[in-house]
């Protein structure tokens, strides 16, 4: 696609810049997002696929020797009895962050750049939160029982701990994940319509018409989807915020020096929207280039995108210098001794690995050159995301593995199964966003429409809104 | 929706002078306080806790004003823009509060422990801590307080003014330029003052949520604060047809959301350090749980949260007036309370004792802070009619 005009080098004051370039028309938009989905399988695509298929393999054999042998098979001892398995779990959560973020808050605040990545940040919440719930179910040591974490009628004798953090991650993940799925499906429907309407064959269209549930494109469809979708966004919103704050209080309410800090919650929070807007950068500079759609995903999206890490980078930022100073603050000497064992003890390279990562890496942000490479997007991306991995790495292991006894002391070291583990949780991930970019459309080509300038019912050249347009025109800000 | 249907603004309209009468009621307010709080209180500790109380909820309000100016142009808004400069002269309050900080200097061996050396000497958690607390680098750090928030304050408010006149373009770039740089300043001295003038009146507990706790009063205050002034405006003729019922609207949003925000923050540190059980931590709650505190805490909880939130849930209470008068009244109310819930118990630890002196140094805080708005108003236009977004504002519309 062409870029006829470019949307970052200069950004009007008054007035806005152009969010998709090339001027296209609605069907020209529709083009672009349906085609992916309805040509023949391109190489690439393979490329993509079958090493992801390939690490999803690894997972499976981790998960069945895990069954098989039992949690011996990873590096877990005492006093380090929670390593690798809650620092996946927990970093898979937060990447899901993002698309909550984007679909909902970015809706609620009239932010229309968001209609570009909205869907595929909403799909990758999703598969997300699936490697998330992966790991408690299998940490328990017994997985064929993992159900006796929900909160089943006790006519088995048990029941549930109600005070505990680890019931909460059950409601809150379960209730997000829940959300998640409905709030993109909702999305989808119009777009899944549109791929019905334009199917060739008649496996494609029953398939995708199955799933349209019989979507007409008239004003009533249209309004009524509308009041849903703020609604769930309305309700997606709290979520943002709710599941990675009890999240942190698995580790928070604990009375353990490095988790029982009141900060937990925001900065949490704030984490994971990090870590979700850094994997939306690694996916999407990937995608857009393979789909051809960097006339719609823009480098002013990313330019958007940048900024958003660099705010949620600095909050970190700022709780990581939080702790310290009230760890110093407090005179209490476990406090102290806890913190300056994480950046000077023997796990100080996985301390600086995430400063350095989380809050040096995007500060490359503050130029403007920066935050419009796609180079540079992609490389301090996958800084944060290893960044943020090791955070949470850093926040588990350091403050378990020299608690108040010295005689009690251990180092934790991952074995083999650990990290085929979590390679395999990244298998599932890219199989899953491999798979959604083949067979669904990528960006939410309905809603893009509404912020092209021929949506504005003021709009003088030629192309008149059709009634679903004026439908679309009413939701950024209704509420 | 930014069409940018041509809306005529008449500066003769919207002139400050319409603040103009809140500098004679401000200041009879400030003479009478000082002299009411003075002459029953005067040098007392009680003198100096009400003063602390009534200091820090007129400079919440006002370190929030500069909070959403920040936010309003590094976010590049242009819904916000028709309502700015009423937000910008509530900002250009902060250098008076340097002055206003004099009676806490004074009374510092009053209100803080750490600074009188006979209870430094008693506690070894003091002497650890006399690094950070102790007078000279806590005098220091004000100091770096009132320099960050004065220029930060001025070069805001005399840019938008220098644009009501060229309509340059670029000062909207400088403004947006340097608002990222501001929210750090923002966010480190609005944090580290909150420990220093609140967190450590309790000098042995300590929070990391304590600078957020602060932070989201702040802005609950600025945004009901906005509403009360903007209704002020339309009495004297000011503001109509220019800031809107679209843009209390969003206001009226933003208070509803950041009451949600206050409400998380508030439970999230009540509720680990509850769980958590650790004495040095609980102390905090359990002096809060004395007496009459214990009311005013279940009080906080129902009142700044519970009822706030139901009652500005409809779309209706955001775009009427007399609703929205009547949750932004509740809400300073209730931030005043949660301010004094935070402060008082070190005085009275026995329960709660609210008197003459709290109001008088109500009277005095807020009649030098409203006599500023209205000093500060009466200079300049109150609306910021070179800004290149004005159009925006004007023609936006809540769907």
């Amino acid at each position: 696609m062409t870029n006829v005009i470019d949307n970052v080098s200069h950004e009007p004051v008054a007035g806005r810049a152009p969010l998709i370039l090339g001027a296209p028309d609605f069907h020209a938009i529709t083009e672009a997002v349906a085609q992916p989905a309805e040509r023949a399988t391109p190489l690439a695509w393979w490329l993509f696929f079958l090493p992801s298929l390939g690490m999803l393999g690894i997972l499976g054999l981790a998960v069945a020797w895990l069954v098989w042998e039992g949690i011996g098979i990873w590096g877990l001892n005492q006093p380090v009895g929670w390593a690798f398995d809650i620092t996946n779990f927990v970093f898979w959560i937060g990447i899901g962050h993002a698309g909550t973020l984007i679909s909902a808050v970015l809706f609620l605040f009239r932010q229309k750049w968001r209609t570009s990545i909205n869907r595929a940040a909403e799909a990758m919440t999703i598969f997300a939160v699936m490697c998330a719930l992966l790991f408690p179910g299998i940490h328990i040591g017994r997985p064929w029982v993992a159900y006796w974490m929900a909160p089943l009628p006790n006519q088995m004798g048990t029941w549930p701990g109600f005070r505990s953090p680890l019931l909460w991650d059950f409601f809150a993940v379960s209730t997000y994940g829940t959300v998640s799925a409905l709030f993109w499906y909702v999305g989808l429907i119009p777009d899944l319509a549109t791929l019905r309407d334009r199917a060739t064959t008649r496996m494609r269209r029953y398939t995708y018409g199955l799933f349209a549930l019989g979507w007409r494109g008239s004003a009533r469809n249209w309004q009524h989807y509308e009041t849903a979708y703020l609604i769930l966004a309305g309700l997606a919103t709290p979520l943002v915020l709710s599941v990675h704050s009890i999240v942190s209080m698995d580790f928070a309410v604990a009375q353990l020096p490095g988790w029982h800090t009141t900060i937990f919650p925001p900065y949490f929070v704030a984490g994971a929207i990090y870590s979700g807007f850094a994997m939306v950068v690694t996916l999407m500079v990937i995608t857009r280039k393979a789909l051809g759609l960097e006339h719609i995903l823009t480098r002013f999206h990313f330019d958007r995108m940048a900024r958003i890490m660099l705010v949620t980078g600095s909050i970190v930022g700022y709780a990581y210098a939080m702790e310290f100073f009230i760890a110093w603050f407090s005179q209490n000497p476990y406090e102290q001794f806890t913190f300056v064992n994480r950046a000077f003890g023997p796990y100080w390279w996985a301390y600086w690995t995430m400063i350095t990562c989380n809050v040096l890496s995007p500060q490359v942000f503050w130029c403007k050159r920066a935050r419009t490479s796609l180079a540079i997007h992609f490389v301090v991306s996958i800084f944060v995301n290893i960044g943020m991995w090791f955070e949470r790495f850093v926040i588990i292991v350091t403050s378990l593995h020299r608690d108040f006894l010295p005689s009690s002391w251990g180092m934790f070291y991952p074995t083999t199964w650990d990290i085929l583990l979590l390679i395999g949780s990244f298998g599932l991930f890219f199989t899953m966003f491999c798979l959604f970019v083949r067979f669904l459309p990528v960006v939410a080509a309905a809603e893009v429409k509404s912020v092209l300038p021929a949506a504005d019912p003021h709009h003088a050249t030629g192309q008149r809104a059709t009634p679903a347009m004026a439908g679309r025109l009413a939701p950024e800000g209704a509420h | 929706m930014s069409h940018d249907r041509a809306v005529a603004v008449d500066p003769a309209q919207h002139r400050g002078k319409a603040f103009g009468r809140l500098t004679g009621v401000g200041g009879a307010l400030a003479v009478a306080g000082v002299g009411a709080s003075v002459a029953l209180a005067g040098g007392t500790p009680q003198f100096y806790f009400s003063w602390l109380v009534a200091y820090l909820f007129f400079l919440s309000i006002a370190l929030g004003g500069l909070f959403f100016v920040l936010v309003l142009a590094v976010s590049r808004a242009g819904w916000g823009v028709s309502l700015r400069r009423v937000v910008e002269n509530v900002m250009a309050t902060l250098p008076v509060f340097a002055v206003l900080f004099v009676p806490i200097w004074l009374g510092r061996h009053e209100l803080y422990a750490w600074a009188r050396p006979e209870e430094v000497a008693k506690s070894a958690l003091l002497r650890g801590k006399a690094p950070f607390l102790n007078e000279d680098f806590w005098f220091v750090r004000a100091i770096l307080y009132f320099v960050a928030w004065s220029a930060l304050a001025t070069f805001f408010s005399t840019q938008s003014q220098k644009q009501d006149e060229t309509g340059d373009e670029r000062i909207s770039a400088r403004m947006r330029g340097i608002a990222p740089v501001g929210i750090i300043l923002f966010a480190l001295s609005t944090t580290f003052c909150s420990i220093d003038w609140m967190m450590s009146l309790e000098p042995e507990w300590y929070s990391t949520m304590y600078g957020v706790y602060f932070f989201s009063g702040a802005v609950i205050a600025i945004f009901s604060f906005v509403i009360l002034l903007v209704q002020f405006a339309y009495t004297q003729g000011a503001l109509r047809g220019v800031v809107t019922t679209e843009h209390l609207h969003d206001v009226g949003k933003l208070l509803f959301g950041f009451t949600i925000f206050w409400a998380y923050i508030a439970f999230s540190q009540y509720f680990l350090i509850w769980y958590g059980n650790i004495p040095e931590e609980t102390v905090y709650y359990m002096k809060r749980q004395v007496g009459s505190w214990q009311s005013v805490g279940m009080l906080l909880a129902y009142g700044h949260f519970l009822l706030p939130f139901f009652f500005l849930m409809p779309r209706a209470a955001k775009r009427s007036s007399a609703l929205l008068v009547i949750a932004a009244v509740w809400q300073l109310f209730m931030h005043f309370l949660d301010l004094h819930w935070a402060i008082m118990p070190v005085l009275h630890p026995e329960s709660a004792r609210p008197g003459f002196v709290d109001l008088a140094a109500f009277s005095a805080v807020g009649g030098v802070f409203l006599a500023a708005i209205g000093w500060v108003s009466s200079r300049r236009a109150l609306v910021p009619l070179g800004d290149p977004r004005l159009p925006e504002a004007l023609s936006f519309e809540n769907v």
